[in-house]
């Protein structure tokens, strides 16, 4: 595969994003050729769709240089970017379901396109062209997603496009629909467009790709063609090495089974059953979307689940709501803080308080000393950095608010602590401290289940870890003991060595 | 049993007027004898008019997921000014500046909703109280009395016909009915043939995808607040036209009437659904159950209790469809 | 601008009424006088116990239309119920409808699955209506009079004209209501569970908060404070008409925007509704006494309930940009 020779039609240099608290990408430099097929590969966080969002002109960047098809692009918007020829297909897929395919695939040009009639014709053409069959009139919430994609795909021609991105494309696709995707890339090739292809599944980009970038923690890590990679290398480079001494030594008295959950089915998980010991900290490690959170939520009674078993201690359970999951020993630090974390019009003591309400009422009335002693206890054993406890928490920083939610649950003391993305937008001393409670947790004979976009961070707090593909967990390791390659290919929905 | 629930939700209006037709046919003899009879189905037809008129306007604002709850109070106004300002102004203009009193009005509902940000049911409904008000004290609460017969013929006089009831014999179509249908052909053609009604769809659908296609959400949703303000002036000038007198009590239950008959068509209230005909069908709904009502005699207070239980009974409906969505997701 | 403008903001509609306020006092003298005075403090009965109630049902995430008819309901019921009942038993009986009134509107909430104020919104107001209606065919359209009774009511009189000492029984109800409602806001798990429903309905549900019972609460709560209402304005009046209870969702709404309690939910206290009533009944006694008519008057609520609610608007799109 000749890669060089070709020109450039988008070059990447040294383009850094931040946001408050962390550096999503750091200095990436990448160049894309005309009809090549660049996969990027990278595990959660890596920066791919914070690279992604900024070329389509969602986000800004705060340094570097963007140049596509010789133009330097500096600000844009979705709108620009599109009749640039820059096209991206999200995996959510940008389409108004309530409306037809073809006026989706035109949304927005219905003048130009003269009408209903012209809207339809054209579009009847270009899904023909990529071998769509689907009828144009018909509404997109009819649709199967590889369809889905089909009409996005013709959107993008629809605009002349130069360069396709596809973000994870693959995930909810039959094998015979990933063949007709697969089929229409190799056209969109011959035409000459370039294609950024985003994905975990390996064997695609092994399989189509002509170029392959590496991304890790916001950094390039390496470029190469497909040819010269194998796959352990790349999968080692994805996951790089964990830095030990950022973590406490993990507790390690794990005693007998605490809880253990059998049978959770909903339309994204399949079959999930897994047990929870006395003091081990148990890490759910999958990609985004794979089923980590609704397992959980499932377990907490957060979402409308039935027929999963429960039993804590021997006993069986029911939780159907959180209150049962509270009552039955259960903790919950939810993933969006912002949105179903923070009461934050509150202030500090009554969002650190708001579980707890049972422990400060006597007959049905507030004892308010007793309230502020517990948001006053809390402050200040998890060191939150607040004037006072009567501030509105939405004056707090976000890590100072995360651990407000923390303090929420250890006045609790749940026996099992469940934290979805607990450290996310944390400074690093202030994850330390988190990272010792959790162990904390574990070594006073509770147990916690850890989510986290940071491998290290998963790998390293957890005594064991589960692996969630696709809805269904597809491994169990010692993450002390095992290499990450293996459980990351596990993740991945790999079995076995390559 | 799926199917038989898919019908009931989706295509709500026309299993409530089947419903309603069935009761009419099986009272039987006088009953149905009259209320199947010409005149009476043109009665019913002419009494429809206002309310589709008010809600080919709203249904544009609830395509695009707001609403309009001040179309009772801008009503009311225009039909008493355009009553009042024929004491000062030839007839024509008169019309003209009551009709654009709507549009005034719809374009600083516009302002709050859109430019400014806030929640549409609540301040249309500020808005529309204040317009009640405005009209009472215009009214000094007596309906005002027209007394220019061209002004009474606009809405009452017929064409094709000399609106004679007689065997055999064509009465013609009240000019109500033809302006209705003019309008109702224009809002069908407008919502589906140019882009100003299909990116309301967009908007609708999901506001987000809509901008980033590069549709100008601020200055479209804005617009479905000023056409609703206008038609609902044009609905009180022929109001006003067709009882001769302006009131301000009609205000009131109209604004809640018409949101829920548009619902109930079809066009919900999640935006990006619905269209002119649904609306229409929705509203002819309400039409035919005045009507029926009349016609078996039911008290008016009885009326009143059954039409909030079906009102209240749609917007349940409604709802409990949206929590089914959200969980099927 | 920022931190002095805030406060401005949150205190502007209060300044405007107070403002309005000195300017009637210059105008008409008549306005300090203490017949007017005693005036403002009589009409502080029905709407203030209705606008309470209606602070929980804001403040708990969202509103309650059908007060009107509600009001409507009760007064008429209660009425006719005092001969066959006694008074007590009337009393109780009007109390009792109120309640299931609101217990009626928070289940077809909860039961239709509705989350939003507007859904709320238009389910009330379809409830106000049947209500209404319902207050119509039980009485036929008539007014019921305290004279058409076997012998009058003097305790439903004592509610509406009495006095204990130097304050109006109807005063003493407002400030037993005011004190229960405040210590139940404030310092009960329940009231606090309601504020919560209000400020994140997620986060309280996934706290344990009981959201279902909050809301059966502050629509129940609703109901029973205009059923109070109801029978105070009704002994005032010594008349029942089953239109009785005409506008007075909009007034209450008013007095709780007004006096500061957000729309969004959460943050409100039944003592800035108090300011607000005030504020309200200080506004329609200015312009009375100016000479505005009534419909005029009805109008300026309307505008002051629009620039209220655009105002609130305004402070929450600044406040989240913090």
């Amino acid at each position: 595969m000749d890669t060089a020779g070709s020109e450039i039609i988008l070059s990447i240099r040294e383009v850094t994003k931040s946001f408050p608290g962390v550096r999503a990408l750091n200095g990436v430099s990448i160049d894309v050729r005309r009809g090549m097929v660049h996969g990027v590969v990278g595990e959660n966080g890596a920066g791919k769709s914070t690279l992604m969002k900024i070329l389509s002109g969602v986000y800004k960047k705060d340094t570097g240089t963007i140049v596509f098809d010789g133009k330097t692009i500096d600000h844009t918007t979705p709108y620009e970017s599109m009749h640039r020829g820059l096209a991206i297909i999200y995996q959510e897929l940008n389409l108004v379901n309530s409306m037809s395919v073809g006026e989706n695939i035109f949304l927005g040009r219905f003048k130009e396109m003269k009408g209903m009639r012209g809207t339809h014709a054209k579009a009847r053409e270009l899904l023909d062209s990529i071998g769509c069959k689907v009828s144009t009139t018909k509404l997109v919430s009819e649709l199967s997603v590889s369809t889905k994609q089909m009409v996005e795909i013709s959107k993008a021609l629809s605009f002349q496009s130069k360069l396709i991105i596809m973000d994870e494309p693959s995930t909810s696709l039959t094998g015979e629909e990933m063949s007709l995707l697969v089929k229409i890339i190799h056209q969109l090739k011959a035409q000459g467009i370039s294609i950024i292809y985003i994905s975990h599944k390996l064997e695609e980009i092994f399989d189509f790709c002509d170029v392959v970038t590496v991304m890790r923690d916001g950094n390039v890590i390496d470029t190469k063609p497909r040819g010269e990679f194998s796959r352990d290398e790349l999968i080692t480079k994805m996951v790089g090495r964990t830095i030990e001494n950022e973590y406490p030594e993990r507790s390690r008295q794990v005693g007998e089974t605490l809880m253990e959950v059998k049978g959770i089915n909903t339309r994204k998980l399949h079959d999930v059953s897994f047990t929870l010991r006395k003091g081990e900290i148990l890490g759910l490690v999958g990609l985004v979307g794979a089923g980590r959170t609704e397992t959980v939520r499932a377990v907490f009674g957060a979402d409308r689940v039935r027929g999963h078993k429960v039993s804590i201690g021997g006993k069986p359970v029911t939780i159907h709501n959180p209150k049962q999951a509270k009552d039955a020993g259960l903790g919950l630090i939810p993933e969006d803080r912002k949105l179903q974390g923070l009461v934050l019009p509150f202030s500090v003591e009554q969002n650190i308080s708001m579980a707890s309400i049972d422990r400060f009422t006597r007959f049905g009335f507030l004892i308010k000393s007793l309230e502020k002693g517990i948001g006053a206890r809390h402050v200040k054993s998890l060191g939150i950095k607040t004037p006072n406890t009567k501030v509105a928490i939405k004056n707090l920083s976000g890590g100072n608010q995360q651990k407000c939610i923390v303090g929420r649950w250890m006045e609790i003391g749940p026996s099992i602590f469940i934290m979805d993305e607990p450290t996310k937008g944390i400074d690093v001393g202030a994850k330390y401290e988190i990272y010792l409670l959790m162990k904390q947790i574990a070594e006073k004979g509770g147990a916690v289940i850890l989510i986290s976009s940071e491998l290290p961070e998963v790998l390293n707090m957890s005594n064991r870890v589960l692996t969630i593909y696709d809805g269904r967990i597809t491994g169990e390791f010692d993450p002390e003991h095992i290499p990450a390659d293996v459980i990351m290919r596990a993740a991945l929905g790999l079995g076995g060595a390559s | 049993m799926n199917n038989l629930y898919r019908l009931f939700t989706q295509q709500k209006a026309i299993v409530a007027i089947a419903v309603i037709l069935l009761v009419m046919v099986a009272a039987g003899g006088d009953v149905s004898r009259i209320f199947f009879s010409s005149y009476n189905l043109l009665d019913m037809l002419n009494s429809s008019t206002i309310l589709v008129i008010l809600g080919l306007g709203v249904t544009l604002t609830v395509i695009a997921g707001g609403c309009d709850l001040s179309i009772g109070g801008i009503l009311v106004v225009s039909g008493i000014l355009s009553i009042q300002l024929q004491n000062f102004m030839p007839m024509p203009l008169a019309l003209v500046l009551a009709v654009l009193f709507g549009t005034l009005v719809g374009f600083f509902n516009g302002f709050l909703v859109v430019q400014q940000k806030t929640e549409p049911f609540i301040i249309t409904l500020g808005v529309g109280l204040l317009l009640t008000g405005v009209a009472q004290q215009l009214s000094d609460a007596h309906p005002v009395p027209a007394n220019n017969p061209d002004f009474m013929n606009i809405s009452n006089g017929y064409q094709f016909g000399d609106g004679q009831f007689t065997e055999g014999h064509f009465p013609g179509i009240p000019n109500l009915v033809i302006i209705m249908l003019i309008c109702f052909v224009f809002f069908a053609w407008l919502i589906r043939y140019t882009s100003f009604g299909r990116n309301l769809y967009a908007i609708g659908g999901d506001y987000d995808v809509a901008r980033y296609s590069g549709i100008n959400v601020v200055a479209n949703k804005w617009m479905t607040l000023v056409i609703s303000g206008t038609m609902s002036a044009l609905g009180g000038v022929l109001l006003s036209s067709k009882l001769n007198t302006g009131s301000a009590i009609y205000g009131d239950f109209t604004a809640l009437v018409v949101n829920c008959g548009v619902v109930v068509g079809g066009t919900s209230f999640a935006g990006g659904v619905g269209g002119i005909w649904q609306s229409v069908l929705g509203l002819l709904l309400f039409g035919l159950l005045d009507n029926a009502m009349n016609v078996l005699n039911i008290p008016s207070w009885y009326q009143m209790m059954l039409k909030g239980t079906v009102i209240v009974a749609i917007l349940w409906m409604d709802s409990y469809t949206q929590k089914r969505k959200r969980e099927l997701v | 601008m920022n931190k002095v403008g805030f406060i401005l903001k949150d205190y502007l509609v209060l300044l405007m009424i107070l403002g309005l306020a000195l300017v009637t006092a210059i105008i008409q003298p008549k306005f300090i006088s203490p017949a007017n005075l005693n005036n403002i403090m009589r009409q502080f009965g029905p709407l203030i116990l209705v606008a309470l109630g209606m602070t929980f049902v804001i403040v708990g995430g969202f509103i309650d239309l059908s007060v009107a008819g509600t009001i409507n309901l009760v007064a008429v019921v209660t009425i006719t119920l005092i001969d066959p009942l006694g008074q007590v038993g009337a009393l109780v009986a009007g109390l009792v409808i109120g309640s299931i009134c609101g217990a009626i509107n928070a289940g077809l909430i909860l039961t239709s699955g509705a989350t939003t104020q507007a859904e709320a919104l238009f389910i009330t107001f379809g409830m106000s209506t049947v209500y209404s209606s319902l207050a119509l065919i039980y009485s036929g359209g008539s007014t019921f009079h305290f004279w058409d009774l076997k012998e009058m009511p003097n305790m439903f009189e004592a509610i509406g004209a009495g006095s204990v000492g130097p304050l109006s029984v109807s005063f003493v109800i407002f400030l037993g209501a005011l004190a229960l409602l405040w210590i139940f806001h404030t310092k009960m798990a329940a009231g606090r569970a309601i504020s919560l429903t209000g400020g994140n309905k997620t986060a309280a549900r996934l706290s344990g908060v009981p959201i279902e019972r909050s809301i059966v609460l502050i629509y129940t709560i609703a109901g029973f404070m205009a059923a109070l209402g109801a029978i105070v304005l009704f002994s005032r009046v010594t008349t029942a008409s089953p239109v009785i209870g005409a506008g007075f969702e909009t007034n209450a709404i008013l007095a709780v925007v007004v006096g500061g309690t957000t729309l969004k939910g959460g943050k409100g206290s039944v003592l800035r509704t108090v300011m607000g009533v005030l504020l309200v009944i200080l506004l329609n006694n200015c312009l009375n006494l100016l000479g505005v008519s009534s419909y005029m008057q009805w109008a300026a609520r309307g505008a002051i309930l629009v620039f209220a609610i655009w105002l609130d608007n305004r402070k929450e799109v600044q406040g989240n940009q913090l």
